[in-house]
């Protein structure tokens, strides 16, 4: 999962260079290896700084984010029609569906017209529960996005505008965090506070797991956002507003930030994917949200109740379907701000489109030509 | 050299985090493992009081840090570790932590290891190919990979179990190989390795499935952005023959930064794979893991989590020096 | 596998015994021929299995520590009030004050190793290691078949611990063991059916003991394997792969559909909401008062819960705690055969509003202007468990009582248990394994049974700080005599006070099922023919089974 953000940006492999801003844009063609790819890393810079200066200039022309908004695709409305319809089905879905834990329900029904996605073992009607369970894993995936998104910005945008000491440690602890594998150190975060003493109607709840899985999966976002922060500080407009007395927290959020806008949005969905999958990971090992109703804890519940082996498929599959499509149609929607981030990878594929179908006309062209 | 100085420096430092974080958090844990072993002794002996010898016995193996600081707690585990002792567990008393993970780790880092590098290989190769047929139908391979790496490791791997295993047959249903056969455990023989290679074809598959999106995106991105660089275009002004251009220039460059992004990804796979061991009671480390977070073994969820830490650290590190050797410039800005 | 883990426990607190009536019926038909099938069990070890045969180690060792290596003196069938069956042990008397506990071991018996089991090894083991209770004086050999032993107080209750569950070990192996806890003991010598083949951390296999005093079993060789779920275990079972399992299976008809494998179902152990009862002790919380706890008594819709959360699987509980009809003889009041199965709200509204509760605005019954809650919680993955408190948290609050039901970590689960920092909690007892319910009184009724909360009880599992004068009186008469009309008076006064002070509010009798392929082996018990419980967990009682076994023709 993670390899995704890391990819799609070269200067994101830990401490490897954020250098590519600073690279001189023109190097010899047909350079050896090294060279190009020094170029090769200055690329998505160039990218995001065409982007800032576009974005900078559509801010200065008032409308603000217009020019930051992903061009309407085949995938992006596809993508936003899955997330949407899955959005509404968690919100509106427990308005019309009986109370999830009402047990006063034959057990095991296969779907059917007064069931329309069956009953659990205990009598429970699926389809209710697949509502409130994809509210509360849609809670968990934006609060723990939330939250990453927020400690992305301090250790990333700030290490990267501030530079020095304080990039140094910012760094450094990013860099560790991140190559701590995840989920051990969730285990036994989601082990300690679940059971501590004195958290009260907390312990167990959603909202705790999603903070737990706030706070342990940000540093790949902090590592993407600081090598944009890195470059956009040394934009001239920056530099202006440096140089022109702002107070560096203003420069932040107001000059630095809303340029980011595109790169927040893919991090912030890319943390709610996260955050979905890893709930539904702690359920399944039994460190979720118990207390809760949530697509992880129905899954879990389906295993534990055999489902499986009761041949009951309506009980299991729903959930692990809505967290897949969910996942899915978030990544399409990342896919075009990717394609907004970097307008290579939208305007390419349509280019080497074109040509094809220009030496296909072309072709056409010559054989009427010589009938002529 | 201050390259590799740097590294150097950065991975002993995150070496010491680690250790020190995996010496807090289970300390950190509720409950108290000596009264937990003892609660279940009780039970188990069907109402024999248990003598006042077993219950001093199992305080001081299990409860003998309460009293002291934690600062001499730390120093005594820094103590202990470097003379490699990893502790006695508890819910496998009095099995040595060190043993334990010593017959578990071999078959992680085995699978995962290889599903990795499968996972890897086929996701660059595949990735380049999408790439290069940018703008084909080609293009639409990327969300439905996707759309796997979406789907929760657990659910993919019970699913595959139950129609590739129990309804069809095919594959075994558990375990790292096949114990009927060999009721001897492990030995050196074909007939083995085969049937561990046919026990490793479903979680593998599990793996490749869910991580194989990110590889493949990542190099058909960087794929397509290189194809616009100034040296394909000039490359293609020479006349060089697509082939050519695609392996020796596009691909190579496009692929540099997957590497970089592999030592880290490797974490994300560990994780998976925890979970994917426990489906398919795999021997691996993954389940020692869980069982020691489920049953509060302290020393045996310390001596994992530290191996699995120092296993995607050295990994890290030795991506990081490749990456150093075939990328200069990190050696001179990073 | 949290689930197999209680089981384990459950099973190796039940023990020991089964009648060993068809020990000596079963043929000796030695030999190892290659062709000869393997059993496969799961016993419900999970992998990397440990590898452990110290008998003392109770919670660690593997399954087949207990009957297939080492054996007890005696066998007690805890499914029926038949006298014990003899093993090792041949025949015992107490002395008339029950001090004197006198046992004969059969004649010319060997260890697997070859050595002479006689009764200095016998006296060696009581004396030996966690043998050694407090009350305990001396074991002697006084020939090569009697040993006598002496204790400071009466024996009579305890003689299925003595002689049921405490395992005979080899003097010449032992002796030279300082540490027995520590010990792992991975060369087990025993006298056993079984001896020791191999052991890997995936399965470790047991072959016919020649030495074995009936001969060596027909089954020559038994694998026991490393499982991490009852899904798989439930997949290998109906695929043919393994042969005979004890764990829950959901719809049991699925498995034994192919007419291959057959199942059994046995109902023993009492789950019931335990509850902290004692205000005294210190416990804290609406259930101390027994108005509250015989309020959710009748509150609770039994039959539910036994439908949904145990699968129809489980049987009716009795608030006598005693196992019906096995214990029959000493029942005092026929109303206290089944608790209610049917929940009757106005009732336990009307016990609520007689102790001075009245509905509160939210709904809920409380005192002074506030409902009350109570904190009811189990173990993660024991699915049963889970389930049972989510309905009992459905229902109690129909009836106006608010239980919030929670599930805590497995670690989580044992410690508030027993220092008695809970409100209420789902909790399996171990039913008795002789025909009398002493023992259920004495571990979890009576006040010496019990400490203050925050402190662990040492002797006894009184988690519920229940402490009540006239029970302990009961229980100390009852356990100082072996007269019948005595212990019966006895009984009487125990059964009423309980059944209604509720300290631990029944709910189901746990059901045990297991599964066994037929197909394979012949010589499996039947609802007509119990000689043993068909569990593999279960110690004793799975050498028992496995000695009638037969490869079927």
């Amino acid at each position: 999962m993670a390899d995704r953000q890391t990819l799609t940006e070269p200067d994101s492999g830990g401490e490897l260079p954020g250098a590519g801003a600073e690279t001189a844009p023109d190097l010899p063609f047909g350079a050896p290896l090294g060279a190009e790819a020094a170029r090769e890393s200055a690329r998505a810079a160039t990218a995001t700084a065409a982007v800032a200066a576009a974005s900078a200039a559509a801010v200065r022309r008032g409308g603000r984010f217009r020019g930051l908004l992903p061009r309407r695709s085949g995938k992006l409305v596809t993508g936003i029609v899955i997330v949407a319809a899955i959005t509404l089905f968690g919100l509106l879905g427990p308005l019309v569906a009986q109370p999830p834990r009402d047990s006063n329900n034959p057990a095991l029904l296969p779907p059917g017209p007064e069931h329309w996605l069956g009953t659990t073992k205990l009598g429970y009607d699926v389809f209710s529960q697949l509502a409130y369970g994809t509210q509360g894993s849609l809670f968990i995936g934006l609060v723990a996005g939330l939250v990453a998104l927020v400690l992305g910005v301090l250790f990333g945008v700030f290490a990267g505008y501030f530079g020095g000491i304080a990039d140094e440690v910012l760094t450094l602890i990013t860099n560790i965090v991140l190559v701590i594998p995840g989920l051990p150190v969730v285990m036994v975060i989601a082990a300690y506070v679940q059971n501590a003493d004195g958290l009260g109607p907390l312990a167990r709840s959603s909202l705790l797991v999603a903070l737990v899985l706030g706070i342990t999966s940000w540093a790949g976002s902090a590592v993407v956002l600081r090598a944009q922060a890195r470059s956009l500080r040394t934009r001239e407009y920056v530099a202006a507003a440096r140089v022109a007395g702002e107070r560096p927290a203003r420069i932040i959020f107001v000059e630095i930030l809303p340029n980011l806008v595109p790169l927040l949005a893919a991090q912030f969905i890319f943390g709610v994917i996260l955050a979905v999958l890893g709930e539904a990971g702690l359920s399944y090992l039994g460190l979720g949200p118990t207390g809760s109703i949530t697509l992880g804890t129905m899954l879990n519940d389906a295993q534990t109740g055999q489902a499986v082996g009761t041949g009951a498929w309506w009980w299991f599959v729903p959930p692990g379907a809505i967290i897949a499509a969910l996942g899915a149609g978030l990544s399409l929607i990342n896919f075009a701000i990717d394609e907004v981030v970097n307008p290579k990878l939208r305007l390419a594929p349509e280019n080497a489109k074109r040509q094809r179908k220009a030496t296909k006309a072309g072709k056409g062209v010559a054989d009427s030509g010589a009938f002529a | 050299m201050s390259f590799y100085l740097r590294r150097v420096a950065f991975y002993l430092v995150t070496f010491w985090a680690a250790i020190s974080l995996n010496f807090l958090l289970p300390r950190l844990l509720p409950g108290d493992p000596a009264a937990i072993m003892l609660g279940k002794l009780r039970r188990a002996n069907a109402g024999r009081p248990l003598s006042e010898e077993t219950v001093q016995a199992i305080t001081a193996i299990l409860g003998a840090e309460r009293g002291t600081s934690l600062w001499d707690q730390y120093l005594a585990y820094w103590g202990r570790l470097l003379q490699g002792d990893l502790g006695v567990s508890s819910t496998r008393y009095p099995a040595p932590v060190a043993d334990l993970i010593s017959a578990a780790l071999p078959w992680t880092i085995i699978l995962v290891g290889t599903a990795t590098v499968i996972s890897f290989v086929l996701g660059i190769v595949v990735g380049a190919w999408v790439g290069w047929r940018r703008g084909t139908w080609l293009d639409h391979l990327v969300p439905v990979t996707t759309v796997f790496q979406s789907i929760p490791y657990f659910w993919l791997a019970l699913v595959l179990v139950a129609v590739f295993s129990v309804q069809l047959g095919i594959f075994p249903i558990v375990g790292g190989y096949d114990v009927f056969e060999f009721p001897g455990g492990p030995e050196w023989s074909w007939a083995f390795v085969g049937s561990a290679i046919w026990h490793a074809i479903l979680p593998a598959t599990t793996i490749v499935l869910s991580s194989i999106g990110g590889w493949l995106l990542g190099m058909r991105n960087m794929m397509v952005s290189t194809m616009s660089e100034d040296f394909i275009v000039t490359a293609e002004a020479k006349g060089l023959t697509p082939r050519r251009i695609r392996t020796k220039y596009a691909s190579r460059n496009a692929s540099i930064p997957s590497l970089a992004g592999f030592g880290i990804a490797l974490g994300f796979v560990v994780a998976g794979s925890i979970v994917m061991e426990q489906v398919f009671s795999y021997p691996g480390i993954g389940k020692l893991m869980i069982q020691a977070v489920q049953g509060l073994d302290y020393a045996l969820m310390q001596g994992v989590f530290l191996v699995i830490t120092l296993t995607v650290l050295a990994a890290n590190f030795i991506m990081d020096l490749i990456y150093g050797f075939i990328d200069p410039r990190v050696r001179h800005n990073g | 596998m949290i689930r197999t883990t209680r089981r384990l426990a459950l099973a190796l607190a039940a023990g020991a015994s089964v009648l060993a009536l068809g020990l000596s019926g079963c043929s000796p038909s030695g030999g190892t021929s290659g062709d000869d099938p393997i059993l496969r069990v799961w016993a419900g070890s999970a992998t990397p299995i440990n590898n452990n045969f110290n008998p003392f180690a109770v919670d660690t060792a593997v399954h087949a520590t207990f009957g297939a290596i080492y054996e007890p003196l005696f066998f007690f069938n805890q499914l029926s009030a038949d006298p014990p069956t003899g093993m090792i042990g041949d025949s015992y008397e107490f002395s008339d004050d029950g001090k004197t506990l006198t046992v004969k071991i059969k004649p010319d018996l060997k260890w697997n190793d070859g050595e002479a089991l006689t009764a200095e090894d016998v006296a060696f083991t009581f004396g030996y290691g966690s043998n050694v209770s407090e009350q305990f004086v001396s074991a002697e050999a006084t020939d090569d078949t009697t040993v006598v032993l002496t204790y400071t107080e009466p024996q009579f209750t305890s003689a299925s611990l003595t002689l049921g569950s405490t395992w005979i070990i080899p003097k010449h192996v032992w002796e030279k063991i300082d540490d027995f806890m520590a010990e792992t003991n991975p060369e087990p010598v025993g006298s056993g059916p079984y001896k020791l083949k191999n052991f890997t951390e995936a399965a470790y296999t047991v072959e016919a003991n020649e030495l074995f005093r009936d001969g060596a079993p027909a089954v020559s060789q038994v694998q026991y394997l490393g499982l991490d779920s009852n899904q798989s275990a439930q997949d290998l079972l109906t695929t043919g792969k393994i042969d005979w399992v004890g764990q829950f299976i959901a719809n049991p008809d699925a498995v034994t559909g192919s007419g291959k494998i057959a199942t059994l179902n046995l109902q023993q152990d009492p789950t019931t909401i335990t509850t902290c009862a004692n205000a005294e002790l210190g416990c804290t919380g609406p259930q101390t008062d027994p108005a509250v706890r015989q309020a959710i008594d009748v509150a609770i819709n039994r039959s539910t819960i036994r439908e949904k959360a145990f699968a129809g699987l489980a049987a009716e509980s009795s608030p006598s705690f005693m196992l019906l009809p096995r214990d029959e003889q000493w029942l005092s009041d026929p109303a206290l055969t089944t608790s209610p199965q049917d929940p009757d709200v106005a009732k336990a509204q009307q016990i609520l509003e007689a102790a001075g509760y009245s509905k509160q605005s939210d709904g809920f019954y409380g005192k002074d202007g506030a409902s009350f809650e109570i904190d009811l919680f189990s173990p993660d993955g024991w699915t049963d468990y889970n389930d049972a408190a989510k309905l009992i948290s459905e229902q109690a609050a129909e009836a106006g009582i608010r239980i919030n039901a929670r599930t805590v970590s497995d670690a989580e689960y044992w410690t508030p248990i027993q220092s008695g920092d809970f409100q209420m909690t789902l909790y399996g007892l171990t039913q008795s394994l002789v025909a009398d319910p002493y023992s259920n009184y004495h571990e979890y009724f009576a006040g010496t049974s019990t400490v203050k909360v925050g402190e662990t009880p040492l002797v006894g599992q009184n988690y519920s700080r229940y402490s009540n004068p006239t029970v302990d009186a009961a229980v100390l008469a009852a356990g100082a005599t072996e007269d019948v009309p005595t212990k019966q008076a006895a009984y009487a006064t125990i059964q009423a006070e309980i059944a209604r002070d509720l300290p631990y509010i029944p709910v189901v009798l746990n059901a045990s099922q297991s599964f066994f392929n037929t197909a394979k082996f012949s010589g499996w018990p039947s609802e007509n023919d119990l000689y043993a419980a068909p569990l593999p967990y279960l110690s004793v009682a799975n050498a028992v089974v496995l000695t009638h076994l037969k490869p079927a023709e």
